[in-house]
């Protein structure tokens, strides 16, 4: 099971890489790339805070780590895709337009989130650090301002997404403060 | 120096042979190309439009008519990019007749077949840059928009012009939308009358000597190429003379974001995204951004005493 989810989670970039560099065929490769590990991203998160809202009908806690650390791993490709293609690994350039456009540092402070996250993953530092994990809420809060912003204008498909994601943070929030 | 010992030595075999890999690669790489050219044909369009060539001298390369296409903003129909070319069926081009009004001699209505038959058509290769970062060089096959404007007769009042696309449910399913339409509907867009004139401002009725798919902005759509993407209003129905500068879509959905001027600026960045640099489409790398799209000989005369961060 656990290598059938771990081979599922990894077939998006094994998809998109198999696109961008052996077929090509994405007519705009950058852009694409942003989209698939983008959404992949925000999906596999928001599904880790999921998991515990359903525990009592199905038990998927022991996925929960692995599920996490998939969405960084798509958070990580993205930023590599930004480093790298988008930037064209210009540091100074990155760090400028870093500062300067709202949207991406919003982006980027996710990604410091998720990054300290997933480097005190393993069960030791897991310990010693899990009460800071919450910190996840504020990264999917910015994850998800940083999808609109990336949009030129929202439409239907997103509107629903964006309802969706409400639903998850309301029941999340709900079971948190048991109001 | 490390001395040189068995494993740095070519084999003699493979080093009489090295011509003959060398042959075997261009010759790799000549059929390589033959089969791209043939590949390429296969998805050239029929031409059927008559038309002077363009001669190309600034050597663009050009996009396949297949990228061209079949990667289109075209927010009527979807804000899929890729979606667009699926949908765009539903678009009737025919009848479709435009309307010339505002500040002109006569008001009058004409149908664009009639239009198109008054002038010689010419290609034009032009890049085109969308605001979001992406761009190509495409063949547009069309008329200059000075001779539509000599031709009508405009008031000397007049210092605008304003394009309109059709508004019909029907034909555009985002227009139905209400609520959750991505812009407001008809989409609107304008030149100062100057930059119309302009021998650039190009009325396009087809590309790669095909007339326009639908996605493309059948069957009549405007080019400016020095401007991003979105002032090249497609499928126009309607052309006002007016005094005041119009409001444009763009603008009206994000005053902060669109200005009315768009003219293409690697100096000047959109506030979410970088316009120094763009993504030609098909490549994985991106090339810099020139001023005014590559036309600042033709056009910077026209922003001369214009501050351009000011007027985006």
């Amino acid at each position: 099971m656990r290598w059938l989810l771990f081979i599922g989670l990894l077939l998006p970039a094994l998809i998109t890489s198999w696109q961008v560099f052996f077929a090509q065929n994405i007519t705009d490769p950058i852009k694409y790339i942003y989209t698939v590990t983008g959404t992949t991203s925000i999906i596999l998160l928001f599904a880790t805070t999921t998991l515990s809202l359903i525990k009592n009908r199905v038990n998927l806690i022991t996925y929960r780590r692995q599920i996490g650390l998939f969405g960084f791993f798509y958070a990580l490709l993205h930023f590599l895709n930004f480093l790298i293609f988008d930037m064209q690994l210009d540091i100074v350039f990155a760090f400028e337009e870093t500062l300067d456009k709202p949207f991406i540092y919003l982006g980027m402070v996710a990604f410091l989130i998720l990054l300290f996250m997933a480097s005190t993953s393993t069960k030791k530092l897991f310990a010693k650090y899990n009460k800071y994990h919450k910190a996840l809420y504020v990264a999917l809060i910015l994850v998800t301002v940083h999808f609109v912003m990336a949009q030129k204008s929202l439409n239907m498909a997103q509107y629903f997404y964006l309802v969706l994601i409400g639903f998850i943070l309301f029941f999340k929030f709900k079971q948190r403060l048991h109001f | 120096m490390r001395p040189l010992n068995e494993n740095d030595v070519t084999a003699e075999e493979l080093f009489v042979n090295r011509r003959k890999f060398l042959k075997l690669g261009a010759a790799g790489l000549v059929a390589n190309s033959a089969v791209m050219d043939l590949l390429a044909k296969e998805f050239m369009p029929k031409a059927n439009l008559q038309y002077v060539k363009d001669s190309n001298p600034e050597q663009l390369v050009l996009n396949s008519f297949e990228q061209i296409t079949s990667y289109n903003n075209f927010y009527e129909f979807t804000t899929s990019k890729e979606g667009v070319k699926y949908l765009a069926h539903t678009l009737k081009t025919d009848p479709w007749s435009i309307e010339i009004d505002g500040l002109v001699e006569k008001p009058f209505v004409i149908d664009v077949q009639d239009l198109i038959k008054k002038y010689t058509l010419q290609e034009r290769i032009y890049r085109f840059r969308c605001v979001e970062g992406w761009s190509m060089v495409v063949p547009w096959v069309g008329f200059e928009l000075s001779q539509l404007i000599k031709d009508v007769k405009v008031l000397s009042k007049a210092k605008y012009i304003r394009f309109e696309t059709k508004y019909d449910d029907e034909m555009f399913p985002d227009q139905s939308r209400g609520l959750f339409a991505a812009l407001d509907y008809p989409y609107a867009e304008g030149l100062r009358l100057d930059e119309a004139m302009n021998p650039l401002s190009l009325m396009a009725v087809g590309l790669y000597g095909k007339t326009l798919e639908n996605q493309n902005g059948a069957p009549l759509r405007l080019v400016v190429p020095w401007k991003y993407g979105f002032k090249s209003i497609k499928s126009i129905s309607k052309i006002s003379f007016v005094e005041k500068e119009p409001l444009n879509s763009w603008q009206k959905s994000n005053p902060n974001e669109y200005g009315f001027f768009a003219n293409v600026n690697p100096e000047v960045d959109h506030p979410r995204w970088s316009q120094k640099r763009e993504r030609v489409l098909g490549q994985l790398f991106k090339q810099r951004t020139l001023m005014f799209n590559g036309y600042e000989k033709e056009v910077a005369h026209l922003y001369k005493n214009m501050d351009l961060t000011r007027y985006f």
